[in-house]
């Protein structure tokens, strides 16, 4: 498996601003692996991932530095076209991204725009349609279903253009718990396909890290930490002091593991059931010691 | 959105449709023709009033209009909102022309009470009202019976090139917006306690210029967010697309051209063309053939 992305000393400065919203960031994304990044607002997460998906530096203005190499090829010299069928992204408003009058032509238009011909067109938007769920929806204005149908709406046009890259930017941060859930089985069903290199920003981790092969932290425009989420929490209060909020099962164990109910060895867990375990675990040592657990 | 009406058995049925410009009825028997068929039918009732001085053909058209959107199950609830506008269009025409006939020698004068109007000036104007309310009355039943995609799919049928009917669709879509934003705009005033009505003309027209400020900043936000969206989705302006030479509409191939839709825009033009050939041919549609005028130049004495 080769890298997807490789990301080398980037820089960027937005114009008019003083200081750089990148700051030497090195980053290499594997091919069909599962990204998240996490952070607090303000701190590069989006403009990291503007670079990844070209639109900076072509559609910004400021100062550029370093590189980004998709499949080996800086996105600098790659055309708007090009990029798009290699890297598609979800925007965190869906709004923002509709061009169209109906769903419809919502979904074909990057298909239109990439070449397809009417019978992989209508192969695609099918595909794309049934793994999203809104074939109810087609007919419909943009402007006129639910925001958690606007975002599976977005979702569903990047994933008919078929990039091999997918990217979305806080693609839950306008919608219901209920829409919530629709997108994070979206990405489940993605993620178990294994065929497409997914990187999602995102503030729910609790959510995020069982999905995730990495986690990446960014804090200052600069990577403050990378791992596989089993290790992302080992320095808890360096990433809660980063603004990323941990889950609810993680915080557990962290107390149950500073007031020496739970052995100073046992990983942190990010998944309820794993928590479940260590739960267990902490009664269990409680019982042999005979320590109430308050 | 959809407008939704209480059905026999007690079920909400939706009956019309939101569009970025007002509402359309969820079926209707227009919606069997193909959008150019429906947009030949607009320029038809939209353009031939051009043509056509008569006050008499004109009002025929409103009326006909008037039935088609009554079969196309159109809300004509919703024609009270041009209210204002065809009243307030006859107030400024009808009062110019009382107020400032011309100075012709040939104008006749007919005393009515206090006052001297001028037949010819006033006549003319009357017969330009019912004019104007013709192509008003085909518009709102191409707004009434066609949804924004319906507007498109006829222009890239009519071979627009894919530029140039994106470009009109986003104008649509630009419009319907900055309404939309307006209203948010004047909600958030009214949530923080702004009365309208209790500002004097002076600070509500300040109010008004006030509101350019968001409109425009939010307008060109906007902007940006599509350029970005345009550009994440492979498009460029050239119309230059990534496999092949030809951009597919796969939108088109949703619609077909039937033999009753050759058939309608066949008559439709071809009832175009002789209405401009009667007129500037032959004068058919003159002034000095209407039966309204003849009969009050006669029961006025005038030559």
């Amino acid at each position: 498996m080769g890298a997807a992305i490789v990301i080398k000393n980037l820089e960027w400065k937005y114009e008019h601003t003083t200081q750089f919203a990148l700051r030497g960031v090195n980053l290499e994304v594997e091919e069909n692996t599962f990204l998240g990044i996490v952070g607090a607002n303000e701190q590069g997460k989006t403009t990291l991932i503007n670079c990844i998906c070209g639109l900076i530096p072509h559609s910004f203005n400021g100062v550029y530095r370093g590189s980004v190499e998709i499949y080996g090829k800086p996105v600098l010299k790659m055309s708007g076209l090009e990029i798009a069928t290699q890297v598609g992204l979800v925007f965190a408003d869906p709004e923002a991204q509709f061009t169209a009058m109906t769903v419809e032509e919502e979904l074909v238009f990057g298909l239109e725009n990439t070449g397809y011909d009417l019978g992989k067109i209508k192969e695609r938007l099918d595909w794309a349609v049934d793994v999203t769920m809104i074939g109810d929806l087609l007919d419909k204005s943009p402007y006129d279903i639910s925001g958690g149908q606007k975002q599976r709406m977005a979702i569903a046009c990047v994933l008919a253009m078929n990039p091999p890259i997918i990217i979305m930017d806080e693609p839950t941060s306008m919608i219901d718990p209920l829409g919530k859930q629709f997108i994070f089985d979206i990405l489940r069903k993605l993620k178990d396909a294994g065929d497409r290199t997914i990187i999602v920003v995102e503030h729910n981790i609790e959510q995020l890290a069982p999905l995730a092969d990495q986690l990446l932290l960014m804090q200052g425009g600069q990577i403050s930490k990378v791992a596989p989420p089993a290790r992302f929490f080992d320095d808890l209060p360096m990433v809660v002091g980063s603004g990323a909020y941990p889950p609810e099962v993680t915080s557990f164990a962290y107390w149950l593991k500073q007031s020496g109910r739970l052995p100073q060895e046992h990983i942190l867990p990010y998944r309820f059931e794993d928590g479940v375990d260590v739960a267990r675990a902490a009664f269990n040592s409680a019982r042999k010691t005979d320590e109430p657990i308050p | 959105m959809a407008i939704t009406a209480e059905a026999p058995g007690g079920a909400r049925a939706a009956k019309m449709r939101k569009t970025l410009l007002g509402y359309v009825p969820i079926e209707s028997p227009f919606y069997r023709y193909h959008p150019v068929t429906r947009l030949v039918l607009f320029v038809f009732i939209g353009v031939v009033p051009i043509f056509i001085d008569m006050p008499e053909i004109n009002f025929a058209l409103v009326v006909l209009t008037i039935l088609l959107l009554l079969w196309g199950k159109a809300d004509l609830k919703r024609l009270r909102i041009y209210m204002p506008m065809i009243v307030t269009i006859a107030i400024f025409m009808f009062l110019v022309v009382f107020l400032a006939p011309g100075n012709d020698p040939t104008y006749t004068p007919v005393r009515i009470g206090p006052a001297t109007i001028y037949y010819q000036p006033v006549f003319f104007t009357f017969a330009s009202y019912w004019r104007l309310m013709a192509m008003l009355f085909g518009t709102i039943l191409y707004f009434s019976t066609n949804r924004e995609r319906d507007m498109l799919v006829a222009l890239r049928s009519l071979k627009l090139p894919f530029i140039a009917s994106y470009v009109v669709g986003f104008s649509i879509r630009a419009a319907g917006m900055f309404m939309e934003d307006f209203s948010t705009i004047r909600e958030a005033e009214q949530a923080r306690g702004l009365d309208k009505s209790a500002l004097k003309l002076a600070d509500q027209v300040k109010l008004y210029v006030m509101y350019l400020v968001p409109l425009f900043s939010i307008a060109l936000r906007r902007a940006d967010e599509i350029s970005h969206a345009l550009f994440a989705r492979g498009y460029n302006f050239t119309g230059k697309v990534g496999r092949g030479d030809k951009r597919s509409d796969y939108i088109l191939t949703k619609y077909t051209m039937t033999k009753a839709d050759w058939a309608w825009v066949t008559g439709l033009v071809l009832a175009f063309v002789a209405a401009a050939v009667a007129e500037y041919g032959y004068g058919g549609f003159r002034l000095v053939h209407s039966p309204i005028n003849i009969l009050l130049r006669q029961a006025l004495g005038i030559g």
